[in-house]
Protein backbone atom coordinates (compact mmCIF):
# COMPACT_ATOMS: atom_id res chain seq x y z
CA UNK A 1 0.00 0.00 0.00
CA UNK A 2 1.34 3.44 -0.92
CA UNK A 3 1.94 5.83 1.66
CA UNK A 4 0.75 9.64 2.06
CA UNK A 5 3.80 10.94 0.50
CA UNK A 6 4.42 8.69 -1.72
CA UNK A 7 0.31 9.19 -3.57
CA UNK A 8 0.71 13.02 -3.36
CA UNK A 9 3.93 13.24 -5.25
CA UNK A 10 2.37 10.27 -8.17
CA UNK A 11 -0.49 13.29 -7.91
CA UNK A 12 1.82 15.68 -8.77
CA UNK A 13 3.42 14.26 -11.13
CA UNK A 14 0.05 13.75 -13.02
CA UNK A 15 -0.59 17.01 -12.83
CA UNK A 16 2.65 18.51 -14.22
CA UNK A 17 2.45 15.94 -17.05
CA UNK A 18 -0.90 17.23 -18.17
CA UNK A 19 0.09 20.82 -17.41
CA UNK A 20 2.65 20.55 -20.92
CA UNK A 21 0.78 21.40 -24.12
CA UNK A 22 1.36 23.16 -26.97
CA UNK A 23 -0.23 26.27 -27.59
CA UNK A 24 -3.16 27.63 -29.95
CA UNK A 25 -5.34 30.43 -28.81
CA UNK A 26 -8.91 29.70 -29.61
CA UNK A 27 -10.24 32.02 -32.02
CA UNK A 28 -7.65 34.55 -31.29
CA UNK A 29 -3.76 35.60 -32.38
CA UNK A 30 -0.69 37.26 -31.07
CA UNK A 31 0.00 40.84 -32.32
CA UNK A 32 3.15 42.90 -31.36
CA UNK A 33 3.93 46.51 -32.30
CA UNK A 34 6.17 46.41 -35.26
CA UNK A 35 9.44 47.73 -33.46
CA UNK A 36 9.18 44.59 -31.65
CA UNK A 37 12.25 42.01 -32.71
CA UNK A 38 10.82 38.70 -31.78
CA UNK A 39 8.52 36.92 -34.64
CA UNK A 40 7.33 33.83 -32.48
CA UNK A 41 8.05 33.15 -28.81
CA UNK A 42 7.09 30.32 -26.73
CA UNK A 43 4.35 29.35 -24.36
CA UNK A 44 6.42 29.78 -21.59
CA UNK A 45 7.86 32.86 -22.71
CA UNK A 46 4.17 34.22 -23.23
CA UNK A 47 2.92 33.07 -20.47
CA UNK A 48 6.23 34.95 -18.39
CA UNK A 49 4.67 38.08 -20.05
CA UNK A 50 1.53 38.20 -19.35
CA UNK A 51 2.38 36.76 -15.95
CA UNK A 52 5.08 40.00 -15.57
CA UNK A 53 7.60 37.79 -15.16
CA UNK A 54 8.75 39.32 -18.44
CA UNK A 55 9.32 42.76 -18.19
CA UNK A 56 11.14 43.72 -21.33
CA UNK A 57 12.31 42.47 -25.15
CA UNK A 58 15.57 42.15 -24.98
CA UNK A 59 16.37 45.69 -26.59
CA UNK A 60 14.90 47.46 -23.03
CA UNK A 61 11.94 48.30 -24.16
CA UNK A 62 9.14 47.53 -21.54
CA UNK A 63 6.62 45.24 -22.50
CA UNK A 64 2.93 46.92 -22.69
CA UNK A 65 -0.16 44.49 -22.45
CA UNK A 66 -2.95 45.74 -23.76
CA UNK A 67 -6.11 43.28 -23.47
CA UNK A 68 -10.04 43.45 -25.14
CA UNK A 69 -11.95 42.23 -22.33
CA UNK A 70 -14.76 39.88 -22.32
CA UNK A 71 -14.25 39.51 -26.34
CA UNK A 72 -10.81 37.04 -25.97
CA UNK A 73 -10.93 35.90 -22.55
CA UNK A 74 -10.73 32.48 -23.47
CA UNK A 75 -7.18 33.16 -25.33
CA UNK A 76 -6.20 35.29 -22.49
CA UNK A 77 -6.39 32.19 -20.45
CA UNK A 78 -4.80 30.12 -22.62
CA UNK A 79 -1.91 32.08 -22.86
CA UNK A 80 -1.75 33.73 -18.75
CA UNK A 81 -3.10 31.09 -17.28
CA UNK A 82 -5.93 32.79 -15.48
CA UNK A 83 -9.41 33.39 -15.96
CA UNK A 84 -9.99 36.96 -16.83
CA UNK A 85 -10.83 38.59 -13.58
CA UNK A 86 -7.80 36.56 -11.62
CA UNK A 87 -5.83 38.35 -14.65
CA UNK A 88 -7.37 41.80 -13.73
CA UNK A 89 -6.89 40.95 -9.62
CA UNK A 90 -3.18 40.08 -10.49
CA UNK A 91 -2.34 43.09 -12.58
CA UNK A 92 -4.16 45.47 -9.99
CA UNK A 93 -1.77 44.02 -7.05
CA UNK A 94 1.15 44.40 -8.98
CA UNK A 95 0.18 48.15 -10.12
CA UNK A 96 -0.79 49.09 -6.40
CA UNK A 97 2.20 47.82 -5.09
CA UNK A 98 4.38 49.61 -7.52
CA UNK A 99 5.90 46.53 -8.99
CA UNK A 100 4.16 46.58 -12.74
CA UNK A 101 1.26 48.65 -14.47
CA UNK A 102 -2.06 47.30 -15.41
CA UNK A 103 -2.63 46.14 -18.81
CA UNK A 104 -4.60 48.78 -21.26
CA UNK A 105 -8.09 48.16 -22.09
CA UNK A 106 -9.52 48.70 -25.27
CA UNK A 107 -13.18 48.75 -26.31
CA UNK A 108 -12.83 46.99 -29.50
CA UNK A 109 -10.96 45.33 -31.76
CA UNK A 110 -10.13 48.48 -34.10
CA UNK A 111 -9.34 50.52 -30.80
CA UNK A 112 -6.53 47.90 -29.85
CA UNK A 113 -5.23 47.26 -32.96
CA UNK A 114 -4.24 50.72 -33.47
CA UNK A 115 -3.27 51.09 -29.74
CA UNK A 116 -0.16 48.58 -30.52
CA UNK A 117 0.43 50.07 -33.73
CA UNK A 118 1.57 53.28 -31.98
CA UNK A 119 2.98 51.87 -28.88
CA UNK A 120 6.38 50.56 -28.41
CA UNK A 121 6.34 47.40 -26.93
CA UNK A 122 3.45 47.12 -27.32
CA UNK A 123 1.60 43.12 -27.15
CA UNK A 124 -1.97 42.10 -27.22
CA UNK A 125 -4.32 38.98 -28.12
CA UNK A 126 -7.02 40.21 -30.56
CA UNK A 127 -9.50 37.89 -32.29
CA UNK A 128 -8.62 36.11 -35.36
CA UNK A 129 -10.94 37.92 -37.91
CA UNK A 130 -9.34 41.63 -36.44
CA UNK A 131 -7.91 43.81 -39.49
CA UNK A 132 -4.26 43.92 -38.40
CA UNK A 133 -3.05 47.15 -40.20
CA UNK A 134 0.32 48.42 -38.91
CA UNK A 135 0.76 45.03 -36.54
CA UNK A 136 2.55 42.16 -36.89
CA UNK A 137 1.60 38.83 -36.17
CA UNK A 138 3.60 36.71 -33.16
CA UNK A 139 4.13 32.79 -33.72
CA UNK A 140 3.54 30.61 -30.86
CA UNK A 141 5.59 27.60 -30.66
CA UNK B 1 -17.24 64.02 16.04
CA UNK B 2 -13.29 65.20 15.17
CA UNK B 3 -13.64 68.22 12.48
CA UNK B 4 -10.60 66.68 10.44
CA UNK B 5 -12.49 62.94 9.95
CA UNK B 6 -15.77 64.95 9.00
CA UNK B 7 -13.75 66.71 5.93
CA UNK B 8 -12.07 63.79 5.26
CA UNK B 9 -15.16 62.15 4.92
CA UNK B 10 -16.56 64.33 2.85
CA UNK B 11 -13.95 64.88 0.47
CA UNK B 12 -14.79 60.58 0.38
CA UNK B 13 -18.16 60.89 -0.78
CA UNK B 14 -17.74 64.14 -3.21
CA UNK B 15 -14.80 61.86 -4.41
CA UNK B 16 -16.69 58.82 -4.89
CA UNK B 17 -19.70 60.87 -6.63
CA UNK B 18 -18.00 62.31 -9.11
CA UNK B 19 -15.32 58.36 -10.32
CA UNK B 20 -19.43 57.21 -10.39
CA UNK B 21 -20.63 59.94 -12.48
CA UNK B 22 -17.68 59.59 -15.01
CA UNK B 23 -17.76 55.87 -14.83
CA UNK B 24 -14.26 55.43 -13.32
CA UNK B 25 -13.45 54.17 -16.85
CA UNK B 26 -9.70 56.30 -17.11
CA UNK B 27 -7.19 53.67 -17.29
CA UNK B 28 -5.07 55.36 -18.65
CA UNK B 29 -4.22 59.19 -18.87
CA UNK B 30 -1.75 60.21 -21.64
CA UNK B 31 0.53 62.86 -20.58
CA UNK B 32 1.76 62.33 -24.05
CA UNK B 33 -1.08 63.54 -25.60
CA UNK B 34 0.30 67.13 -25.56
CA UNK B 35 4.15 66.07 -26.34
CA UNK B 36 4.75 62.72 -27.83
CA UNK B 37 8.53 62.53 -26.89
CA UNK B 38 7.35 62.03 -23.29
CA UNK B 39 7.32 58.26 -21.89
CA UNK B 40 3.58 57.96 -20.90
CA UNK B 41 2.50 57.95 -17.34
CA UNK B 42 0.16 56.08 -15.99
CA UNK B 43 -2.43 57.29 -12.84
CA UNK B 44 -4.80 54.96 -10.66
CA UNK B 45 -6.22 55.25 -7.68
CA UNK B 46 -8.35 53.92 -5.23
CA UNK B 47 -10.91 54.80 -2.52
CA UNK B 48 -12.31 52.35 0.00
CA UNK B 49 -14.82 52.79 2.55
CA UNK B 50 -16.25 49.80 5.24
CA UNK B 51 -18.23 49.55 8.28
CA UNK B 52 -18.05 47.22 10.95
CA UNK B 53 -20.09 45.99 13.98
CA UNK B 54 -19.63 43.62 16.49
CA UNK B 55 -21.78 41.82 19.27
CA UNK B 56 -18.96 41.90 21.69
CA UNK B 57 -15.88 43.70 22.55
CA UNK B 58 -14.61 46.75 20.41
CA UNK B 59 -12.22 45.76 17.27
CA UNK B 60 -10.70 47.14 14.99
CA UNK B 61 -12.45 50.89 16.55
CA UNK B 62 -15.69 51.09 18.56
CA UNK B 63 -16.85 48.28 16.53
CA UNK B 64 -19.40 47.46 19.83
CA UNK B 65 -21.97 50.84 18.42
CA UNK B 66 -20.46 50.28 14.78
CA UNK B 67 -17.88 51.76 13.02
CA UNK B 68 -17.56 53.88 9.91
CA UNK B 69 -13.80 54.52 11.45
CA UNK B 70 -12.52 51.93 8.47
CA UNK B 71 -10.79 53.89 4.99
CA UNK B 72 -8.28 53.66 2.74
CA UNK B 73 -7.42 55.67 -0.10
CA UNK B 74 -4.31 55.44 -3.03
CA UNK B 75 -3.54 57.74 -5.42
CA UNK B 76 -0.36 56.43 -7.57
CA UNK B 77 1.65 57.18 -11.26
CA UNK B 78 4.01 55.22 -12.96
CA UNK B 79 6.22 55.56 -15.90
CA UNK B 80 9.46 54.22 -17.61
CA UNK B 81 11.44 57.34 -18.42
CA UNK B 82 14.56 54.80 -19.88
CA UNK B 83 14.83 51.36 -21.13
CA UNK B 84 15.11 48.84 -18.31
CA UNK B 85 13.85 51.63 -16.13
CA UNK B 86 10.38 51.57 -14.26
CA UNK B 87 9.45 54.81 -11.77
CA UNK B 88 6.20 54.37 -9.12
CA UNK B 89 4.93 56.36 -6.72
CA UNK B 90 2.17 56.09 -4.23
CA UNK B 91 0.69 58.59 -2.18
CA UNK B 92 -1.71 56.96 0.94
CA UNK B 93 -4.45 57.63 3.43
CA UNK B 94 -6.25 55.47 6.23
CA UNK B 95 -7.96 55.41 9.43
CA UNK B 96 -8.75 51.81 11.18
CA UNK B 97 -9.92 52.80 14.83
CA UNK B 98 -7.95 55.06 16.05
CA UNK B 99 -4.97 54.04 13.93
CA UNK B 100 -4.07 56.42 10.75
CA UNK B 101 -6.32 59.02 11.73
CA UNK B 102 -6.20 60.37 8.00
CA UNK B 103 -3.00 61.79 8.37
CA UNK B 104 -1.75 61.07 4.49
CA UNK B 105 1.85 59.64 4.10
CA UNK B 106 4.47 58.35 1.30
CA UNK B 107 3.42 54.60 0.88
CA UNK B 108 6.56 54.18 -1.66
CA UNK B 109 8.85 55.96 -3.97
CA UNK B 110 11.02 53.94 -6.02
CA UNK B 111 13.33 53.58 -9.01
CA UNK B 112 13.82 50.83 -10.53
CA UNK B 113 16.05 48.76 -12.52
CA UNK B 114 15.54 45.41 -14.53
CA UNK B 115 18.94 44.27 -15.94
CA UNK B 116 17.49 40.97 -17.00
CA UNK B 117 14.15 38.34 -16.14
CA UNK B 118 16.95 36.95 -13.77
CA UNK B 119 17.88 40.45 -11.73
CA UNK B 120 16.87 43.87 -10.85
CA UNK B 121 16.77 46.45 -8.18
CA UNK B 122 14.66 48.88 -6.72
CA UNK B 123 15.28 51.30 -4.34
CA UNK B 124 13.56 54.10 -2.55
CA UNK B 125 10.58 53.21 -0.15
CA UNK B 126 9.80 49.56 -1.09
CA UNK B 127 6.67 47.96 -0.14
CA UNK B 128 7.77 45.06 1.86
CA UNK B 129 7.28 41.14 0.20
CA UNK B 130 6.47 38.44 2.73
CA UNK B 131 3.79 36.10 1.87
CA UNK B 132 0.78 36.37 -0.12
CA UNK B 133 -0.45 39.72 0.60
CA UNK B 134 2.01 41.74 2.85
CA UNK B 135 2.71 43.61 -0.28
CA UNK B 136 -0.97 44.65 -1.16
CA UNK B 137 -2.38 44.17 2.34
CA UNK B 138 -4.62 47.42 1.76
CA UNK B 139 -5.83 47.19 -1.35
CA UNK B 140 -9.31 45.92 -0.80
CA UNK B 141 -9.85 45.33 -4.56
CA UNK B 142 -7.14 42.29 -4.79
CA UNK B 143 -8.44 40.19 -2.69
CA UNK B 144 -12.04 38.68 -2.28
CA UNK B 145 -12.13 39.67 1.96
CA UNK B 146 -12.96 42.75 3.80
CA UNK B 147 -10.33 41.54 6.03
CA UNK B 148 -7.34 39.70 5.90
CA UNK B 149 -6.51 37.17 8.69
CA UNK B 150 -5.45 39.74 11.01
CA UNK B 151 -3.14 37.53 13.11
CA UNK B 152 -1.40 36.98 9.88
CA UNK B 153 -1.87 40.64 8.45
CA UNK B 154 -2.97 42.93 11.15
CA UNK B 155 -4.14 46.05 9.21
CA UNK B 156 -3.83 48.24 12.28
CA UNK B 157 0.01 47.43 11.61
CA UNK B 158 0.98 48.68 8.35
CA UNK B 159 3.25 51.06 9.14
CA UNK B 160 5.14 48.45 10.40
CA UNK B 161 4.99 45.45 8.13
CA UNK B 162 4.37 47.22 4.86
CA UNK B 163 7.32 49.35 3.67
CA UNK B 164 10.56 49.86 3.75
CA UNK B 165 13.45 52.41 3.06
CA UNK B 166 16.04 50.83 1.23
CA UNK B 167 16.88 48.44 -1.47
CA UNK B 168 14.77 45.66 -2.85
CA UNK B 169 16.87 42.78 -5.33
CA UNK B 170 14.58 41.13 -7.38
CA UNK B 171 14.18 38.21 -10.02
CA UNK B 172 13.08 35.69 -11.67
CA UNK B 173 15.26 32.04 -12.41
CA UNK B 174 13.71 29.87 -15.06
CA UNK B 175 14.01 25.83 -14.39
CA UNK B 176 12.77 25.22 -17.91
CA UNK B 177 10.11 22.36 -17.08
CA UNK B 178 10.56 22.36 -13.54
CA UNK B 179 8.68 25.91 -13.81
CA UNK B 180 10.58 28.98 -11.94
CA UNK B 181 11.78 30.32 -8.49
CA UNK B 182 10.67 34.24 -8.10
CA UNK B 183 13.08 35.84 -5.77
CA UNK B 184 13.12 39.12 -3.92
CA UNK B 185 16.03 40.50 -1.02
CA UNK B 186 15.48 43.43 0.54
CA UNK B 187 17.25 45.61 3.36
CA UNK B 188 16.57 48.65 4.80
CA UNK B 189 14.73 50.82 7.71
CA UNK B 190 11.26 50.44 9.05
CA UNK B 191 9.88 54.35 10.18
CA UNK B 192 6.64 53.62 12.92
CA UNK B 193 5.03 56.39 13.30
CA UNK B 194 3.45 57.10 17.12
CA UNK B 195 0.06 56.98 15.70
CA UNK B 196 0.14 53.78 13.99
CA UNK B 197 -0.96 50.20 15.29
CA UNK B 198 2.35 49.28 16.80
CA UNK B 199 2.64 52.25 19.01
CA UNK B 200 -0.58 52.19 19.95
CA UNK B 201 -0.11 48.59 20.89
CA UNK B 202 2.45 49.74 23.25
CA UNK B 203 0.44 52.38 24.67
CA UNK B 204 -2.45 49.66 25.31
CA UNK B 205 0.07 48.06 27.81
CA UNK B 206 0.88 51.30 29.72
CA UNK B 207 -0.14 52.17 33.04
CA UNK B 208 -2.81 54.98 32.49
CA UNK B 209 -1.19 58.78 32.87
CA UNK B 210 0.69 60.15 34.74
CA UNK B 211 2.01 56.72 35.54
CA UNK B 212 2.20 55.89 32.34
CA UNK B 213 3.76 57.76 29.19
CA UNK B 214 4.64 57.51 25.39
CA UNK B 215 7.72 58.78 24.35
CA UNK B 216 7.72 57.18 20.51
CA UNK B 217 9.45 55.02 18.14
CA UNK B 218 12.22 54.62 16.77
CA UNK B 219 13.58 53.89 13.48
CA UNK B 220 14.68 50.39 13.18
CA UNK B 221 16.12 48.01 10.82
CA UNK B 222 14.76 44.96 8.29
CA UNK B 223 16.23 42.66 6.06
CA UNK B 224 14.91 40.28 4.64
CA UNK B 225 13.39 37.90 1.48
CA UNK B 226 10.73 35.78 -0.16
CA UNK B 227 11.06 33.20 -2.06
CA UNK B 228 8.44 31.45 -4.85
CA UNK B 229 8.53 28.27 -6.21
CA UNK B 230 6.20 28.70 -9.47
CA UNK B 231 5.83 24.83 -9.80
CA UNK B 232 5.12 23.38 -13.57
CA UNK B 233 1.53 22.66 -12.00
CA UNK B 234 -0.62 25.68 -13.86
CA UNK B 235 -1.51 28.33 -10.81
CA UNK B 236 0.32 26.74 -8.19
CA UNK B 237 3.00 28.08 -5.98
CA UNK B 238 4.52 27.57 -2.20
CA UNK B 239 6.67 30.34 -0.60
CA UNK B 240 8.90 30.90 2.39
CA UNK B 241 9.88 34.50 3.41
CA UNK B 242 11.59 35.85 6.84
CA UNK B 243 13.71 38.39 7.89
CA UNK B 244 15.02 39.70 10.86
CA UNK B 245 13.77 43.36 12.35
CA UNK B 246 16.95 44.68 14.45
CA UNK B 247 16.76 47.80 17.03
CA UNK B 248 12.73 47.94 17.36
CA UNK B 249 13.09 50.08 19.74
CA UNK B 250 10.53 52.99 21.82
CA UNK B 251 10.26 55.32 24.59
CA UNK B 252 7.79 55.14 27.29
CA UNK B 253 7.71 56.34 30.62
CA UNK B 254 6.57 54.52 33.78
CA UNK B 255 7.01 57.42 36.80
CA UNK B 256 8.04 56.43 40.39
CA UNK B 257 7.76 55.01 42.38
CA UNK B 258 5.84 52.55 40.31
CA UNK B 259 8.95 52.55 37.74
CA UNK B 260 12.06 53.50 36.77
CA UNK B 261 10.80 56.62 34.74
CA UNK B 262 12.15 56.73 31.30
CA UNK B 263 12.72 52.96 29.92
CA UNK B 264 13.85 52.46 26.32
CA UNK B 265 13.00 49.30 24.80
CA UNK B 266 14.90 47.97 22.04
CA UNK B 267 14.05 44.47 20.38
CA UNK B 268 14.90 42.33 17.85
CA UNK B 269 12.00 40.11 16.10
CA UNK B 270 13.45 37.14 13.56
CA UNK B 271 9.96 35.94 11.43
CA UNK B 272 9.08 33.18 8.52
CA UNK B 273 6.28 33.33 6.95
CA UNK B 274 5.32 29.82 4.72
CA UNK B 275 2.60 30.30 1.72
CA UNK B 276 1.29 28.23 -0.52
CA UNK B 277 -1.15 29.29 -3.26
CA UNK B 278 -3.19 26.88 -6.10
CA UNK B 279 -5.32 28.90 -8.46
CA UNK B 280 -7.42 26.02 -10.59
CA UNK B 281 -10.26 27.42 -12.82
CA UNK B 282 -12.37 29.58 -10.75
CA UNK B 283 -11.43 28.36 -7.74
CA UNK B 284 -8.39 30.26 -5.43
CA UNK B 285 -6.83 28.07 -2.28
CA UNK B 286 -4.71 29.73 0.04
CA UNK B 287 -2.92 28.62 3.55
CA UNK B 288 -0.42 30.75 5.28
CA UNK B 289 1.80 29.93 8.64
CA UNK B 290 3.75 32.71 10.06
CA UNK B 291 5.62 33.06 13.11
CA UNK B 292 7.72 35.51 14.78
CA UNK B 293 9.29 36.35 18.01
CA UNK B 294 10.07 39.46 19.51
CA UNK B 295 13.10 39.56 21.91
CA UNK B 296 15.02 42.34 24.01
CA UNK B 297 15.67 44.10 26.55
CA UNK B 298 14.39 47.25 28.55
CA UNK B 299 16.69 50.03 29.79
CA UNK B 300 16.57 52.98 32.32
CA UNK B 301 17.17 55.62 29.79
CA UNK B 302 20.82 55.94 28.87
CA UNK B 303 21.62 52.97 31.16
CA UNK B 304 23.91 50.80 29.72
CA UNK B 305 22.94 47.70 31.96
CA UNK B 306 19.42 46.43 31.27
CA UNK B 307 16.37 46.45 33.90
CA UNK B 308 14.54 43.36 32.08
CA UNK B 309 14.46 40.96 29.32
CA UNK B 310 11.24 39.67 27.57
CA UNK B 311 10.89 37.29 24.80
CA UNK B 312 7.82 36.34 23.29
CA UNK B 313 6.90 33.82 20.49
CA UNK B 314 3.95 34.67 18.65
CA UNK B 315 1.88 32.66 15.70
CA UNK B 316 -0.67 32.51 13.13
CA UNK B 317 -1.97 30.58 10.27
CA UNK B 318 -5.09 29.82 7.71
CA UNK B 319 -6.54 28.59 5.37
CA UNK B 320 -8.71 29.84 3.10
CA UNK B 321 -10.53 29.64 -0.29
CA UNK B 322 -12.76 31.64 -3.08
CA UNK B 323 -15.05 30.87 -5.88
CA UNK B 324 -15.45 32.77 -8.60
CA UNK B 325 -18.70 32.13 -9.97
CA UNK B 326 -18.77 34.76 -13.15
CA UNK B 327 -17.38 38.16 -13.39
CA UNK B 328 -19.21 39.96 -10.61
CA UNK B 329 -20.02 37.50 -7.99
CA UNK B 330 -17.12 35.67 -5.65
CA UNK B 331 -17.52 34.04 -2.22
CA UNK B 332 -15.04 33.14 -0.23
CA UNK B 333 -13.72 32.05 3.59
CA UNK B 334 -11.50 31.30 5.55
CA UNK B 335 -10.43 29.72 9.35
CA UNK B 336 -7.64 31.89 11.07
CA UNK B 337 -5.67 31.02 14.23
CA UNK B 338 -3.55 33.35 15.93
CA UNK B 339 -1.17 33.02 19.26
CA UNK B 340 -0.13 36.19 20.77
CA UNK B 341 2.17 33.98 23.16
CA UNK B 342 2.51 30.15 22.34
CA UNK B 343 3.36 29.60 25.85
CA UNK B 344 -0.21 30.27 26.58
CA UNK B 345 -2.29 28.58 23.80
CA UNK B 346 -5.22 27.96 25.91
CA UNK B 347 -5.44 31.58 27.29
CA UNK B 348 -8.40 32.78 25.33
CA UNK B 349 -7.09 36.34 25.77
CA UNK B 350 -3.97 35.34 24.13
CA UNK B 351 -5.61 33.30 20.99
CA UNK B 352 -8.52 34.51 18.45
CA UNK B 353 -9.52 32.09 16.49
CA UNK B 354 -11.94 33.15 13.47
CA UNK B 355 -14.15 31.79 10.46
CA UNK B 356 -14.98 33.76 8.26
CA UNK B 357 -17.40 34.01 5.07
CA UNK B 358 -17.51 36.81 2.17
CA UNK B 359 -18.73 38.05 -0.74
CA UNK B 360 -17.99 40.15 -3.10
CA UNK B 361 -20.21 41.29 -5.53
CA UNK B 362 -18.36 43.68 -8.96
CA UNK B 363 -21.51 46.33 -10.41
CA UNK B 364 -19.05 47.52 -12.74
CA UNK B 365 -14.93 46.96 -13.52
CA UNK B 366 -14.25 50.16 -11.09
CA UNK B 367 -16.80 49.10 -8.03
CA UNK B 368 -16.91 46.33 -5.37
CA UNK B 369 -19.37 45.72 -2.67
CA UNK B 370 -18.31 43.27 -0.14
CA UNK B 371 -19.96 41.95 3.11
CA UNK B 372 -18.56 39.52 5.22
CA UNK B 373 -19.27 37.96 8.81
CA UNK B 374 -16.68 36.23 11.17
CA UNK B 375 -17.38 34.29 13.97
CA UNK B 376 -14.61 34.79 16.75
CA UNK B 377 -13.66 33.20 19.43
CA UNK B 378 -11.24 34.70 22.09
CA UNK B 379 -9.44 38.03 21.96
CA UNK B 380 -5.92 38.13 21.58
CA UNK B 381 -5.99 40.37 19.08
CA UNK B 382 -8.22 43.38 20.95
CA UNK B 383 -5.37 45.71 21.52
CA UNK B 384 -7.21 48.64 23.70
CA UNK B 385 -7.81 47.59 27.18
CA UNK B 386 -9.57 51.18 27.87
CA UNK B 387 -12.46 50.29 26.04
CA UNK B 388 -12.33 46.24 26.22
CA UNK B 389 -12.24 46.40 29.94
CA UNK B 390 -14.07 42.92 30.29
CA UNK B 391 -12.69 39.68 28.53
CA UNK B 392 -14.58 36.95 28.46
CA UNK B 393 -12.79 33.88 30.12
CA UNK B 394 -14.81 31.27 28.95
CA UNK B 395 -14.30 31.54 24.94
CA UNK B 396 -17.74 32.07 24.41
CA UNK B 397 -17.53 33.32 20.59
CA UNK B 398 -18.43 36.52 19.15
CA UNK B 399 -19.80 37.71 16.18
CA UNK B 400 -18.03 41.04 13.32
CA UNK B 401 -19.99 42.06 10.72
CA UNK B 402 -17.75 43.84 8.19
CA UNK B 403 -19.29 46.00 5.22
CA UNK B 404 -17.00 47.65 2.53
CA UNK B 405 -17.36 49.50 -0.85
CA UNK B 406 -14.17 50.23 -3.36
CA UNK B 407 -14.24 52.86 -5.99
CA UNK B 408 -11.04 52.63 -8.42
CA UNK B 409 -9.51 54.00 -11.49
Amino acid sequence: MKSLPVKLGLLFTILCISSFRALALDGAVLIANPGVAAESLSADALKDIYNGKTKYWNGGQAVVIAVLPDKTDAALQQASGMEASQFKTFWQRLAFSGRGQEPKKADDAAALVAYVAATKGAIAIVPADAALTGVKKIEIK
Amino acid sequence: MNLNRSSHKLALSITASIMAACGAQAYDVPLTSINTNLPPIDFHGFISQGFLKSSDYNYLGDTKAGSFQFTEMGINAAFDPFPRTHIAIQGFDYDVGDVGQYQPFLDYASAEYTFNDYVGVRAGRVRRPNGIYNSIQDIDLARTSVLLPQGVYDCRWRDFSASIDGVDIFGNVSLDKAGSLSYEVYAGFVNMTDNGGVARNIQNGLPPAPIGGFDGMDQCEAIGSQLWYNTPVNGLRVGLSGGYIENFGYKITIAPPYGPGDIQARDNIPFGMASVEYIWKSWTFQSEYFSYNVSGNQYAFDARVPISYSSTQMEAWYVGAAYRFNKKFEVGTYYTEYYGDVSQMDNSQQFQKDVALSFRYDPTDWWVLKIEGHLIHGTGLLQDNAVNPVRDQNDNAWFMLALKTTFSF
